[in-house]
């Protein structure tokens, strides 16, 4: 399986990838309560970026560029991201449960993210990001703790109940933090983010995002044997020459790190870190040289797809993406269940 | 990529007064060993009494409060675990997975010391990973799913995974587990038939009379050191194992193996 693929090989695979991904931000540019042509928004983007000099339609030209292929972008960054994540935290922690919303790190982000946006902590010296990235670790923290000190049970389910213990903490710390100090108004546009929302999302969170990702691909595929070799454990793992503790750390921060930044942006979104990765596995197998590439292509097509439908499923209306990707989500990866168990 | 460890002298894995304790209890202490290039160590003892725990220690899974490990002559905090695992190889007692990767991916894993993030795999990984399976004869399962197999023939592809690192010192943890007699006696000769220095726990006392030394654990400590047939006496399996144990002679080749009883409390005691 880890015939090394042809130099032509791998970049038929990159071009198709490139290519399914423009569609699919295409997609999301032209697809809304608006409908835009297909050809307009080519000719915007090309207005933009080779100053092609079409003639059009300002407020369509508005809608393309300002709001919706930001939106866009963000959202296939975000589900890149949190698909990595998953990919991560379930290879460390051989669980299959594992991901960031599991073990507390969305909450822990959400809270650090309140605590900047509502309580003024840092009196503006402290961006949103920086918050909830220390939320992020923060709370990783304390579930690692948790789960270590805490004896019993095997250690790979302990990691998952010590999450669940951490999610119920930080989000009932901050509903605490919004009842006490948020007005009404601004009460209701937190929940409404942090159930995940892509609404507010301009060029600046792209240039978050994207980087974010990228960096965190670069890492993970870095470390692609590393992963592959925890695949008996962790001792497995040191005997196969991993330094154990090192790898463990690097990774389990980065994907910290993307959580945070995709949580500062979008709010916290479920369920894409945890089947994404899955449903990736019946497709290409285990091997992570295959896993962190698809996982990210896949995870953003998702998260397009996801952000298209929040936008025309109900007239007038924007649902939270968290509400579409669980509601496509869970009946996908009962599908894609019952078939790989019978293909198996 | 970086050569692989080496010394002159014959001594390829040494400890001296290791110890590893869990807060103030100690698993093992006062352990010193010395293991000759090519060398068969069997390390014997009752449940509990702590091979597993020297295993990993020697093998630098497990940090040791107390003393140090040499491996070709370097102490092993001094080396990092890349070239640890280019040179020794560690089964252990138990390792499973939920992932569903095929024999072949498993065993592809034992390539991993030997690859870098931006070294490719190459045909000689391909040929090494080939020699492994056929030593194990599994080379027939190469594309069975893992979940599929027998514990045999599991543990069986985790030799075969540790076979694939080349190491020069292989680490067993009880490799005969689970398996039918046959194939018990089958694993035993391919593992005395291969050309490492090779250090296993075993539990089958006839069994460890195949190899040159056996190291004899009891709570921790090692307490006998030989060969098999000096070390495993009647008072030794007593006192260790607390069974009563004879040697027969067998009538056709001369052969000695051990004949062992069960032993109630109250003869362990009238026969101290
Ligand atoms: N983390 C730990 N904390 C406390 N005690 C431990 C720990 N790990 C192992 N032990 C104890 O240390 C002793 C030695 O364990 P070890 O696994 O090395 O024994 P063993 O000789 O391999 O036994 P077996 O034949 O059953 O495999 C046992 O009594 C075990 O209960
Ligand atoms: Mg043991």
């Amino acid at each position: 399986m880890s015939r090394p693929i042809s130099r032509l090989g791998l970049l038929a695979r990159l071009i198709g990838s490139v290519t399914i991904l423009a569609i699919a931000v295409l997609a999301g540019i032209a697809i809304g309560e608006t409908a835009i042509e297909p050809s307009i928004v080519l000719q915007t983007l090309a207005n933009k970026l080779w100053t092609a000099g079409y003639g059009l339609d300002p407020i369509d030209e508005g809608i393309v560029w300002s709001y919706r292929l930001p939106r866009t972008l963000v959202a296939g960054a975000c589900g890149a991201g949190l698909a990595i994540c998953g990919l991560i935290l379930q290879a460390l922690l051989r669980n299959p449960l594992a991901e960031p919303y599991l073990l507390g790190i969305s909450a822990g982000a959400s809270t650090g993210a309140v605590l900047i946006a509502v309580i003024g902590v840092g009196g503006g010296l402290i961006s949103l990001p920086v918050g909830a990235f220390a939320g992020a670790v923060v709370a990783f923290g304390l579930v690692a703790i948790l789960a270590r000190t805490s004896r019993g049970a095997s250690a790979s389910s302990q990691i998952i109940l010590a999450g669940i213990a951490g999610s119920q903490l930080f989000n009932a710390l901050t509903a605490y933090l919004i009842t006490k100090s948020a007005s009404a108004e601004q009460a209701r546009g937190i929940m409404f983010w942090l159930l995940g929302n892509l609404s507010g999302v301009r060029w600046s969170s792209v240039w978050m995002a994207i980087p974010a990702v990228a960096i965190a691909l670069l890492v993970c595929f870095w470390y692609r044997r590393a992963l592959d070799a925890f695949t008996f454990g962790s001792d497995s793992a040191a005997s196969l020459g991993i330094p154990v503790r090192q790898t463990r750390t690097v990774l389990i921060a980065c994907a910290a790190f993307v959580t945070a930044i995709m949580v500062s942006i979008v709010g916290s979104i479920g369920f894409v870190g945890l089947v994404i990765p899955h449903a990736v596995r019946l497709l290409v197998g285990s091997r992570h040289t295959r896993l962190v590439p698809t996982s990210a292509l896949v995870g953003a097509l998702f998260l397009i797809s996801a952000d298209i439908l929040s936008r025309i499923l109900i007239k007038g209306q924007v649902l939270p993406i968290g509400v579409i990707t669980a509601l496509i989500g869970a009946p996908v990866f009962a599908l894609l269940l019952i078939r790989g168990a019978r293909v198996r | 990529m970086s050569d692989p460890l080496t010394t002159n002298s014959e001594i390829v894995l040494e400890c001296q007064a290791l110890g590893y304790a869990v807060r103030e209890t100690w698993l093992v202490r006062d352990i010193s060993l010395s293991i000759a290039r090519g060398e068969r160590i069997g390390i014997v003892g009752p449940n509990g009494s702590g091979k597993s725990t020297l295993l990993k220690l020697l093998a630098g899974i497990m940090k040791p409060r107390e003393g140090q490990v040499q491996l070709m002559g370097r102490a092993l905090q001094g080396l990092n675990r890349r070239e640890i695992a280019q040179t020794l190889a560690f089964v252990e007692q138990q390792a499973d997975t939920l992932d569903a990767i095929s024999v072949q991916d498993a065993v592809e894993l034992g390539r991993t010391p030997w690859l870098s993030p931006v070294q490719p795999w190459s045909e000689r990984d391909d040929e090494v990973v080939r020699h492994a399976l056929q030593d194990v004869a599994l080379a027939h399962l190469s594309t069975r799913a893992w979940k599929t197999l027998s514990g045999g023939e599991r543990q069986r592809v985790h030799i075969a995974r540790a076979l694939a690192q080349t190491p020069q010192v292989l680490l067993l943890d009880e490799p005969t587990n689970h398996l039918d007699i046959r194939q018990q006696l089958a694993l035993l000769k391919l593992v005395h038939g291969l050309p490492v220095t090779t250090v296993m726990a075993l539990h089958d006392l006839n069994q460890a009379l195949t190899c040159d030394r056996l190291a004899v654990m009891s709570s921790g400590r090692l307490v006998a050191l030989g060969p098999p047939h000096d070390v495993l006496t009647p008072q030794q399996l007593q006192n260790t194992f607390g069974v009563a144990g004879r040697w027969l002679i067998d009538p056709v080749d001369g052969a000695r193996m051990l004949r062992l009883e069960h032993l109630s409390e109250q003869e362990r005691e009238t026969h101290d």
